[in-house]
């Protein structure tokens, strides 16, 4: 590169200006603020990531709940229902909604998981609403006890979703879905908004420490592999009983049969 | 009778040959009898059968002699000698049978041998699998990890082991084993004639010794006696519980004024537990209350201009919370699948359906009536109690039930 004296001249104004502000940010970077210097401050992610969701709220859901979340010809307002029901309705693929049926149904996921938590945040900003816990680091959601999980789970849950969360039908063609999809956060934002049939269970009723024990319960009976092979749907003894009748009585008078005749 | 394991049953003709001498026609044979019968006649009167048979016995047994016989040693006789007969259903070439490369080449035996020693010794290597699987194998089980071979090599074993045996004995059976078949008949169900008209000798003489027929007041004091019993389940028809029904046991709960409404695990319900849009399974703080079976309620929690009034009812639900019985009218399965967009409270086991806004009105289903509903209060603590038992008795009708 040719270096013209009168050219470098003319930038050595910038030059020292731009070393100066690094100077000045590196000084306060290391003296005055050695808390935010680990992360990003915090109050300033949050109104970023709020300002991100508004634009993929205006561009993604306004059409149905309005420009100003009051709800529209297509959906109901959105003010007050809180991250958590963004959470749920989002992460689990049932908004954007596709089209109008009794029960919104899972579908493939639209939004990364850092858009669904920008969505949150400026649902969450306009309005409030149930939310979800803040996790320690270390912590998760499903970092419960599992037998308590399992004991409030038939109290509070088994009665539509099942006891091995399979799943049951509601009236004039609602349904309580599989809970096998449904992510950690998905099962306990369902909880803590209540969707659609699904009734609310609030803080005063089931504490975080509860809603935890039951998600680590709804991922254990969910996810863990089956120590005796096929589940057959998880409906219980009526399938169990059938495939033992049909299919284990059925092969031993095939069986049975083919010995005869060969004797 | 060639019998490729050289087993004698010829001994058995002495007896066969005086068989058929005495036709008496009798009609107790019965139709088993005579069906029988008529197979064996068919069989036996197969050419193959005489042949075989090398004398005149298969003449001799034919199908009235079985019907007739009355001696069940000479049945057992006829049995035997049929059995020996039997192979003649397909004629000639298939009764006598070809021996097996087992029986005549001792190579074959030894491989038979071999093959059910190995299938036995299966047996053994699956016990020591399963014994070492199930005591040193890991066994995780759980969300994480979880060891996937465990009950499949225990179930693998236990077939080696279990099917092993069996598949040793089947093959030993048939392989080694002396091939032969068999038929051994039944004799008549009927008694003889002469035990029959002893045994209704003794009867008729039973009734003479009881002296009824001559003793006339004997007889019709015996008859007023045993008759009268006739008239002790009389009294069912009006029901064995009078005295249970007086303290309505079906018709009350353990619900009562001033008892505070608890959740399974014990703790009270405050008027500030419950969201709108949420749901508690409540249950009367009274000793033993969450075991009571047909106290179980559903607090449900709405808001207040949602919740239909009834007439009469207004000071029964507090602000939106309302309380309904658990238990469906129709035949007591638990109501809990509460919608809350729509109110619907639905019964899993046939689908009634119930409106939980408008005091539990049945919208759908064979449910008759509405679920009761139980007034509630708030204590001084903010607490829910209840005003007292529910407006009626609760789960399924019954006899006495009075609305």
């Amino acid at each position: 590169m040719s270096t013209h004296p009168g050219r470098l001249a003319r930038l050595s104004p910038y030059v020292v200006v731009l070393l100066g502000l690094a100077l000045v940010g590196g000084l306060y970077t290391a003296f005055l603020a050695p808390q935010s210097s680990a992360q990003e401050d915090p109050a300033a992610a949050q109104s970023m990531a709020v300002k991100a969701g508004r634009d993929l709220y205006l561009s993604g859901c306004s059409t149905c709940h309005g420009l100003d979340m009051q709800g529209g010809s297509g959906g109901p307002s959105l003010i007050g229902v809180g991250e958590a029901a963004v959470v749920f309705q989002v992460e689990s693929g049932r908004m954007p909604l596709a089209a109008g049926t009794v029960q919104a149904p899972r579908k493939k996921v639209q939004y990364s998981l850092a858009q669904i938590d920008q969505l949150a945040a400026y649902v969450q900003a306009h309005g409030g609403g149930p939310q979800l816990p803040e996790l320690a680091a270390g912590d998760s959601l499903t970092n419960g006890d599992l037998q308590e999980g399992g004991e409030l789970f038939r109290t509070n849950c088994s009665s539509c979703h099942n006891f091995a969360g399979a799943g049951g039908s509601l009236t004039y063609g609602k349904y309580a879905p599989r809970l096998e999809p449904a992510s950690a956060r998905v099962v306990y934002a369902a909880m803590q908004s209540g969707p659609e049939s699904m009734p609310r269970f609030s803080d005063g009723q089931l504490s975080v420490e509860d809603k935890k024990a039951i998600t680590y319960y709804v991922r254990y009976i969910t996810r863990a592999a089956q120590p005796g092979g096929s589940a057959l749907g998880k409906f219980g003894p009526v399938p169990e009983g059938l495939v033992a009748w049909l299919v284990g009585i059925g092969v031993l008078v095939v069986a049975t049969l083919w010995i005869g005749n060969r004797a | 009778m060639s019998t490729p394991s050289g087993n004698d049953h010829g001994t058995a003709a002495g007896a066969t040959s005086t068989g058929g001498q005495t036709p008496t026609s009798e009609a107790s044979g019965g139709m088993t009898s005579s069906a029988a019968a008529g197979s064996i006649r068919d069989r036996l009167r197969s050419p193959g059968a005489q042949s075989s048979g090398g004398d005149t016995r298969g003449s001799d047994l034919s199908g009235e002699h079985f019907q007739q016989s009355d001696s069940s040693q000479q049945l057992y006789d006829n049995g035997r000698d049929e059995r020996q007969l039997s192979h003649s259903s397909p004629p000639q070439e298939a009764e006598i049978q070809e021996p097996r490369a087992e029986d005549v080449d001792p190579a074959a035996a030894r491989a038979a041998e071999r093959l059910v020693s190995a299938l036995f010794l299966m047996s053994f290597l699956g016990v020591i699998g399963f014994l070492v699987t199930y005591v040193f194998a890991p066994f995780t089980y759980g969300l994480e990890k979880h060891n996937q071979l465990f009950n499949p090599l225990l179930a693998i074993f236990m077939a080696m082991a279990l099917g092993g045996i069996g598949a040793g004995a089947v093959v030993w059976a048939k392989r080694l084993m002396p091939d032969e078949e068999a038929v051994q008949e039944r004799h008549p169900f009927g008694s003889d004639p002469d035990e029959r008209a002893a045994t209704a000798e003794a009867l008729k003489g039973g009734l003479d010794q009881t002296q009824l027929p001559r003793r006339s007041l004997l007889r019709n004091t015996l008859l007023l006696g045993a008759g009268s019993l006739a008239l002790l389940p009389v009294p069912l028809l009006f029901g064995l519980g009078r005295f249970q029904h007086k303290e309505r046991t079906l018709a009350t709960t353990g619900w009562k004024q001033g008892v505070r409404l608890i959740r399974q695990n014990g703790t009270p319900v405050n008027r500030n537990d419950l969201e709108i849009g949420g749901i508690e399974s409540v249950f009367p703080d009274v000793p033993r209350g969450t075991k009571l079976a047909d106290s179980a309620a559903l607090l449900i929690r709405m808001r207040p201009d949602e919740l239909k009034v009834r007439a009469g009812r207004e000071t029964w639900s507090v602000d939106g919370f309302v309380v309904y019985s658990a238990i469906c009218t129709h035949l007591g399965c638990p109501v809990k699948l509460y919608e809350q967009q729509t109110h619907h409270l639905f019964c899993p086991c046939h689908q009634s359906t119930f409106e939980a806004d408008n005091a539990c009105k049945v919208i759908f289903g064979p449910a008759a009536r509405a679920l009761p509903q139980l007034a509630i209060s708030v204590d001084p603590e903010g607490y829910f109690v209840a005003q007292g038992d529910f407006s009626e008795p609760v789960g399924p009708s019954y006899w006495e039930r009075p609305s």
